[in-house]
């Protein structure tokens, strides 16, 4: 295993509601390498999303080992696993999750208050990190004043400002238009090309999935088939 | 690791409603806090000026004031050999005869409501014994004159008596008296007191003994000695010395403090329920902004705090609209019924360093006691779940 590679290794989650086990994943053997762009495929129930919180962290195996890197996931305490999450990895969700009282670039920099950084630096990569996005014109604009893509397109610039491994997106389209959808995944692709960044992806959206180098299917908790994909050119549509 | 004041600060006003409640209720408690006690400290500010450490007092014994005290011309003789007592330039003991006495006036004010206003009768020895009695306008009286002089705080509180005005003393009312001067007295409790002739008080109320006898000595260290000879079978009445007399007057002063802390006690566990409402319904409101953050690595700890904050800023904020608002009450005269002498005492609410911490801490408990529960829902927000539901 090298750099930020992603190893599962027989995977099992099961959830618990009254009394009752519901097992999600059956034993999930995955392995993304640096530098992948993942989809993740899967009607509802079969798994997708808890792969993705395995993966960042937010939830642990009832069995089995996930790694990411060098950070052996299983293992780790929660409060280890949230100190990993704000240095390791960004997310991206459906439904951006931006603070509403807070500004465009006071969005992007809450990652950052958790690192000992000076002000002034934290204000210059929340710069770098918006006009990546291309949103720099747009950093004193409060969320209610943007359009989704543009509020997905904060959520993106946020989950990069500390320059993770790894981003994982849930659903990041899921919300926008066909030409809003087409650009985000455009943005991730350069995060992909140009910055190196693994991503997995949840999607429903085939045309979504299409865009990443290789999608996998899950279908009740394990892994039915993966699917390479051409290199897609940007900007070649949703 | 803690979330930037300006989050805090913005979410106060998304709730504009439950936060403006919620803000009304603390502001209510700390006013009323703050009123209470600059009453008790007004009171307790002026009985603790009042009296000298020089002087004793010499009651009846078993009278607690000077309005239930009889002192008999007999026994009055008997304290001129008090060891230790000092004299003035001409050579007399300053030993002062007072007599207590009380009159009816009305208040100032749209209502004019009577008052019982101390009247006390003095020689011109009272003057050299209570030496921080001082003349700001106008005269003394003459001996044998229908004159009076006034504390200044009677003054201002009362009617008729401003320099010129007349009031009516004795048994019958049928002596006019006209106010000739206004003295101040460290703003001790002599400030509230009409202050008259002795001879025209003996003969306005037909009487023949005194309420009080004022000693001043020489040398305060030996007060012990002068007041075991007084409370011995030598005079057997009843001395301490002026301070502590005026010090177990204010007593009353403690009560109020007693049940302004269990008012202020109930209606602070009100203030904190409310306080609470409020930060529930700012924690289900923004589950899903908790489990981002979590999501993004802020710890339970930065979250639980992010809401202790919010609720704080509430409640300091309210503190001082709280103290802003008591602060309009500040220095006004009331005046308060004393138990013991059934006189009126007249006072200013006196808002103190003492009084702004009290509010703070009492606001600070509110905003703690109403956050804990409400940040720590926040902090155990199930981070899955909330994001499910988004």
């Amino acid at each position: 295993m090298s750099g930020t590679d992603i190893v599962l290794q027989d995977v099992r989650k099961v959830y618990y509601k009254d009394r009752l086990e519901i097992p999600v994943l059956e034993g999930l053997d995955l392995r993304v390498d640096a530098g992948d762009f993942v989809a993740l495929m899967g009607p509802s129930g079969s798994g997708k999303s808890t792969l993705l919180h395995l993966i960042g962290g937010l939830d642990r195996p009832t069995s089995g080992q996930v790694r990411v890197g060098q950070a052996e996931l299983h293992r780790m305490s929660e409060r280890q696993l949230t100190a990993w999450r704000s240095r390791h990895v960004g997310f991206i969700f459906q439904m951006y999750h931006l603070v509403p009282v807070l500004t465009a670039a006071q969005n992007v920099e809450l990652p950052l208050l958790l690192f000992r950084m000076p002000a002034r630096q934290r204000r210059q990569r929340v710069q770098v990190a918006l006009d990546v996005v291309g949103l720099g014109d747009r950093m004193d604009h409060r969320p209610n004043q943007l359009s989704g893509g543009q509020e997905q397109r904060v959520a993106i610039a946020r989950a990069i400002v500390t320059d993770p491994d790894v981003i994982l997106a849930d659903e990041p389209t899921g919300d926008l238009d066909a030409a809003t959808s087409s650009e985000i995944l455009d943005l991730l692709r350069l995060l992909n090309s140009e910055f190196g960044k693994t991503i997995v992806m949840v999607t429903h959206d085939p045309r979504a999935a299409a865009r990443s180098r290789r999608t996998l299917h899950l279908d009740k908790g394990v892994l039915d088939r993966e699917e390479l994909h051409a290199a897609t050119p940007t900007g070649a549509g949703a | 690791m803690a979330l930037p004041i300006s989050y805090n600060w913005r979410n106060l006003f998304v709730r504009k409603l439950s936060t403006a409640l919620t803000f009304i209720v603390v502001t209510v408690v700390v006013f009323v806090l703050a009123v209470l006690l600059s009453f008790a400290e007004g009171i307790r500010a002026s009985l603790s000026s009042s009296g000298s450490r020089a002087n004793i007092l010499v009651l009846k014994p078993g009278s607690t004031a000077e309005g239930t005290s009889i002192i008999i011309p007999e026994e009055y003789a008997r304290l001129s050999q008090t060891p230790g007592v000092a004299r003035g330039p001409d050579g007399r003991p300053l030993i002062s005869r007072e007599l207590y006495v009380q009159t009816s006036i009305p208040r100032r004010g749209p209502d004019a409501a009577p008052a019982n206003v101390a009247v006390r009768g003095v020689e011109d020895t009272a003057f050299a014994v209570h030496d921080e009695v001082r003349l700001i306008e106008g005269r003394l009286f003459e001996p044998g004159a229908l004159e009076v002089i006034v504390g200044r705080a009677a003054r201002d509180r009362y009617r008729n008596l401003e320099l010129g005005g007349q009031i009516a003393l004795g048994r019958l009312g049928n002596r006019t008296c006209r106010v000739v001067g206004v003295f101040e007295a460290r703003g001790g409790a002599f400030e509230s007191e009409i202050w008259a002739p002795l001879t025209l008080l003996f003969d306005a109320y037909a009487r023949r003994f005194v309420s009080s006898v004022a000693l001043r000595l020489g040398d305060p260290a030996r007060a012990d000695q002068a007041v075991a000879y007084v409370n011995g079978p030598a005079v057997n009445l009843e001395a301490r010395l002026e301070t502590d007399y005026y010090r177990e007057l204010s007593a009353k002063t403690r009560e109020i403090v007693v049940l302004t802390t269990i008012l202020v006690g109930i209606m602070g566990v009100g203030a904190a329920f409310a306080v609470a409402n409020t930060m529930y319904a700012a924690v289900d409101g923004r589950r899903r902004e908790i489990a981002m953050l979590r999501t993004i690595g802020f710890p339970r700890s930065s979250i639980m705090a992010a809401f202790v904050v919010e609720s704080l800023l509430i409640c300091t904020a309210a503190c001082a609209a709280g103290l802003g608002l008591s602060l309009l009450v500040n220095g006004s005269r009331q005046d308060f019924l004393s138990e013991a002498t059934w006189t009126v005492l007249a006072y200013e609410l006196r808002v103190t360093p003492r009084t702004l911490i009290a509010a703070l801490a009492t606001a600070g408990c509110v905003g703690l006691a109403g956050a804990m529960a409400p940040a720590l829902r926040a902090a155990r927000t199930g981070v899955i779940d909330a994001l499910r539901k988004a």
